[in-house]
């Protein structure tokens, strides 16, 4: 699954430490999000989608092997 | 996020504390083959005398020390991969699973070797580290796990 959690970071100017005190996870998570190595949980995907202000699905992207 | 099962993160101190000092003892008890210390009036549920006969409910002299060393061992790595870490949530539950399964395979893997290739004395030795390695290789595997997680960007 692709994101644009990074580019949504970047886009309102949070550090990934910042993002992660707000949505209540470790900065590991994070880490392993943006670079697509975990899938977070719908309620996490929701949590970040509103702080980026967006929609989950502008978020999270399924791929072809999904 | 909700932790199921996990003890409050001031136990992963307590686990430390308790696990290196025994991991020290444990490793010199086996080095050294034998364990120097006096004997005490313990309570067994079962025992038996050295070719002898089996006794159930009954108090026999033993040396505590590797009992000790053993229940140091097991609470020291339990409290320090099942404590919470400082932000627990649902990536590091899923790194403490993802460990826990990399040590089942191990741990079992080279258990199945030392059946088939190990005999004897040297087997009794397996035995006995093997009722630990789980617990430290889960140690071992989900510490290492952690510590890539936050240098991975």
């Amino acid at each position: 699954m692709k994101n644009n959690a990074r580019l949504e970071r970047a886009r309102i100017k949070m550090t990934q430490a910042e993002l992660a005190d707000r949505i209540g996870v470790s900065r590991q998570s994070i880490i392993a999000i943006e670079s697509a190595k975990y899938v977070p949980s719908t309620v996490l995907a929701l949590k970040m989608a509103e702080v980026f202000d967006c929609t989950v699905e502008a978020l999270f992207e399924l791929e072809s092997d999904d | 996020m909700k932790s199921n099962y996990l003890f409050p993160n001031s136990f992963k101190k307590v686990g430390w504390v308790l696990l290196i000092p025994s991991m020290v003892a444990g490793l010199v008890c086996l080095i050294k083959g034998e364990i120097d210390a006096p004997e005490f009036p313990v309570f067994a549920i079962w025992a038996d005398e050295l070719f002898g006969k089996q006794l159930f409910f009954t108090v026999v002299e033993n040396v505590i020390a590797d009992e000790l060393i053993a229940i140091g061992l097991l609470l020291g790595t339990v409290f320090v991969v099942l404590s919470k870490e400082r932000s627990e949530d649902e990536f590091i539950m899923c790194l403490r699973l993802e460990s826990l399964v990399w040590a089942l395979y191990w741990n079992y893997g080279i258990l199945l070797a030392a059946i088939v290739f190990v005999y004897g004395m040297p087997f009794f030795w397996v035995m006995t580290v093997n009722m630990f390695s789980l617990l430290l290789l889960f140690v071992v595997r989900f510490k290492w796990r952690l510590k890539k997680a936050d240098h991975e960007e």
